[in-house]
């Protein structure tokens, strides 16, 4: 008898830690959403409902609930035939809130994604509405640009609404080239000169986060488009050529190189990228390389955007830089009425009026034809005119599924740790592009 | 008689809501990703059943897996060396009588009502190379000193546990308080007239009176060391170089990051395993004497 109570109590312990472990490790980024603009709870893709009203589900970032709740609230107000509900989750919260509802048959009608691997994952799986021959109907390719509508198709299918079009380009402190007589470089020598002098002046040259990996690999990927070339460094995006070569191994080389002359900031390496600004406002930094947001950030911090400029890293060629899109994507299993409703939406959430009212919280210039910035991103323009004029390939961490681009974030650590050899970086690389082929 | 059975039939009927919950939310869960451990699934499309593929490719050719699986094991024994016992000290300084001792219970407390992801912040400040506190300290006494606390693969995942202990003290703490209180005073007055000393007397008395507070707090300082995961998330993401990759950031990335869903809940079910390894002999071992 006493065994056997022994015994239960051993099972009833077991059981409690089981879930304690499981569900411990799911609380944490973006958990909570907020529904706002209608009355429906339903998280999921909405329904005519009997009130003839057709509802419909649309998830977002929380850094854009500022704007989108009027915008919702007046859309909901003018339409009494769509409701519109819309949930909001961090940057991360909305990435696993998608593949959850993905995996249980309940996304949304609609919801916010960038392109890539990220959007790609939900076109491929056939989440995504195929919204080609709606384009076609509607002539989509007068209203966006064709750079946009690209960056959101996969295989042949146009998996998504164009809400912004980034281009990275280098931002530098004007001011502090000035003080130093420095010039903005035109060859990838002159730049390793300006690298130079600004670190003999006791100034960081450029001011980058490894947390994450994404921010050091902007960086990185110029550095494979310098030594590999357009066209080699489009194959190894896609996969077409193995990244354990000679051209790879150049580029990390020079990127170890950078590491061990100090010209990242001093832990750099598990930094937090929204740092990166700070380095860069004190002037510990000269040059950082971001995409066009980054004129908004610099005034909404307070910052005297007279003082950056932008150019181009000649990385040779045309000097090609980094671009990628978001978009929202609408849901496969859509009514037309429901698809209907979603465009409407869309339409209105970027209509001139709420882009001018509320313009902070989109990436401007907005991915239509003909779409300009307002006049105070000074630097938008020039950026937008460089994409244009010297062309552009997608940034590397949306060209790759997220765990190659992991493996790649993991060489980028151990080099600038001093843990890996170049030649051991590529090769590193080429095993996870072979590892997830074989997958 | 009647009257027995229908509270009997009346206790069953409240603990009924609270059960179909548990059930549906816990325990079906827990056997379903048991069953998808199994398959090769990406979230969305097809489940391709792989049977033990899974388990299998994570301990012989997964290089990242075991990295991860060494960091769990360092953080468990950091925790049952360094927190529990530090607790341990803290509980039995506080459980003395002196002028100020409820602030100081407050005060060591205090970090674990701390939200995981802030505690990650404010230790980022501190661990910051260039204006962190901790170098900042060492320049303002004189010393040529700087390192890249959680940059340096060598050092990093202490720096991350440090961070963890800061916050992770007070609950263990709070129960060993609670443990000590319970312990007769008359039994410790009766040792020291036997002519124990306060060493012999701590450990030969008042550690095997807290035997029960010890396998509470060891069991859940165990599980909280193998669902470590929103301090290293915010503090190095698993980097550098995974160097302080844990198995729950690795299922996270796995299930979240790279759609491989049967991966991610192997890992899980691999955490859940070593967790019973190592907890339900100690359990069992320690109420063999009751």
């Amino acid at each position: 008898m006493l065994k056997l109570r022994k015994f239960i109590s051993l099972m009833l312990v077991s059981l409690m830690l089981v879930p304690l472990l499981l569900t411990g490790c799911g609380s944490g980024n973006g958990e909570t959403s907020k529904n706002v603009g209608g009355t429906g709870t339903s998280e999921t893709a909405g329904k005519t409902g009997t009130s003839g009203k057709t509802s419909i589900t649309f998830w977002n970032l929380s850094t854009r609930q500022e704007a989108l709740d009027p915008i919702v609230e007046a859309f909901n107000a003018a339409n009494d035939d769509v409701e519109v509900v819309v949930s909001y989750y961090d940057t991360d919260g909305i990435k696993d809130a998608c593949k959850v509802a993905a995996s249980s048959g309940t996304l949304p009608n609609m919801w916010f994604n960038w392109g890539g691997s990220l959007g790609g994952f939900y076109a491929d799986n056939g989440a995504t509405y195929d919204l080609t021959g709606y384009a076609e109907d509607n002539n989509w390719p007068d209203v966006f640009t064709s750079g946009s509508l690209d960056l959101c198709t996969f295989d042949g299918k146009l998996s998504g609404y164009p809400t912004a079009y980034n281009v990275l380009n280098v931002y530098y402190r004007k001011d502090i080239f000035e003080k130093y007589d420095l010039e903005v470089p035109k060859t990838f020598e002159e730049f390793e000169e300006v690298c130079a002098a600004l670190k003999e002046n006791g100034v960081t040259p450029i001011s980058t986060a490894g947390l994450n990996g994404w921010h050091v690999m902007r960086f990185v990927e110029l550095l494979v488009e310098y030594y590999a070339g357009e066209d080699l460094h489009d194959k190894l995006s896609a996969f077409d050529e193995s990244w354990d070569n000679q051209y790879v191994v150049q580029a990390l080389a020079k990127y170890q190189e950078f590491c061990e002359k100090g010209y990242f900031p001093e832990g750099f390496v598990t930094a937090n990228p929204d740092d990166t600004r700070l380095a860069m406002m004190t002037g510990e930094c000269a040059m950082d390389i971001q995409g066009q947001w980054y004129d908004g950030q610099i005034l909404s911090d307070g910052g005297d955007l007279s003082l950056f400029g932008t150019f181009a890293l000649p990385v040779g060629g045309t000097d090609r830089v980094s671009a990628f899109v978001e978009m929202a994507q609408f849901n496969a299993g859509n009514s037309d009425a429901e698809l209907e409703a979603c465009i409407r939406f869309m339409d209105y959430y970027l209509s001139d009026e709420n882009v001018e009212q509320y313009a902070d919280y989109y990436n401007l210039p907005l991915p239509k034809i003909g779409s300009e910035a307002s006049a105070e991103y000074i630097n938008i323009p020039d950026i937008m005119e460089t994409a244009e004029t010297n062309g552009t390939f997608t940034i590397t961490d949306q060209a790759f599924p997220a765990e190659v681009a992991d493996g790649l974030f993991n060489v980028q650590d151990a080099l600038a740790n001093g843990q890996m050899t170049p030649e051991e970086g590529a090769a590193a690389i080429g095993a996870a592009v072979e590892a997830y082929q074989n997958k | 008689m009647k009257k027995k059975v229908n509270l009997k039939i009346g206790s069953y009927a409240f603990l009924m809501p609270a059960l179909i919950i548990y059930v549906s939310v816990i325990v079906i869960p827990v056997f379903y990703s048991l069953y998808i451990s199994l398959f090769k699934w990406n979230g969305i499309g097809a489940m391709e059943f792989v049977g033990l593929s899974n388990y299998i490719n994570l301990f012989l050719n997964d290089s990242i897996f075991l990295t991860a699986l060494k960091n769990n094991i360092i953080w468990i024994l950091l925790t049952l060396l360094v927190t529990m016992t530090t607790a341990l000290g803290l509980a039995v300084m506080l459980n003395k009588k002196f002028k100020g001792r409820t602030f100081f219970r407050g005060f060591f407390y205090f970090p674990c009502v701390i939200a995981p992801i802030a505690v990650s912040i404010i230790w980022r400040w501190i661990y910051n190379p260039s204006v962190g506190f901790i170098n900042e300290f060492a320049r303002l006494i004189g010393l040529d000193f700087s390192q890249s606390w959680l940059s340096d693969p060598k050092v990093s995942i202490y720096a991350v546990f440090v961070a963890a202990l800061w916050q992770a003290l007070g609950q263990p703490m709070i129960l060993f308080l609670a443990g000590l209180q319970g312990v007769s005073i008359e039994v410790l007055e009766a040792s020291l007239i036997d002519g124990a000393n306060g060493t012999k007397q701590f450990f030969l008395i008042t550690v095997p009176l807290l035997k029960e507070t010890f396998v509470i707090v060891i069991a859940t300082l165990i599980v909280a060391a193998m669902k470590v995961f929103d301090v290293v998330q915010g503090l190095t993401g698993g980097g550098p170089n995974n160097a302080t990759q844990m198995l729950s950031t690795y299922m996270y990335s796995q299930t979240f990051t790279y759609n491989n869903v049967g991966v991610g809940t192997a890992i899980s079910c691999i955490m859940v395993v070593i967790m019973m390894l190592v907890i339900v002999p100690y359990v069992s071992f320690t109420a063999k004497d009751d």
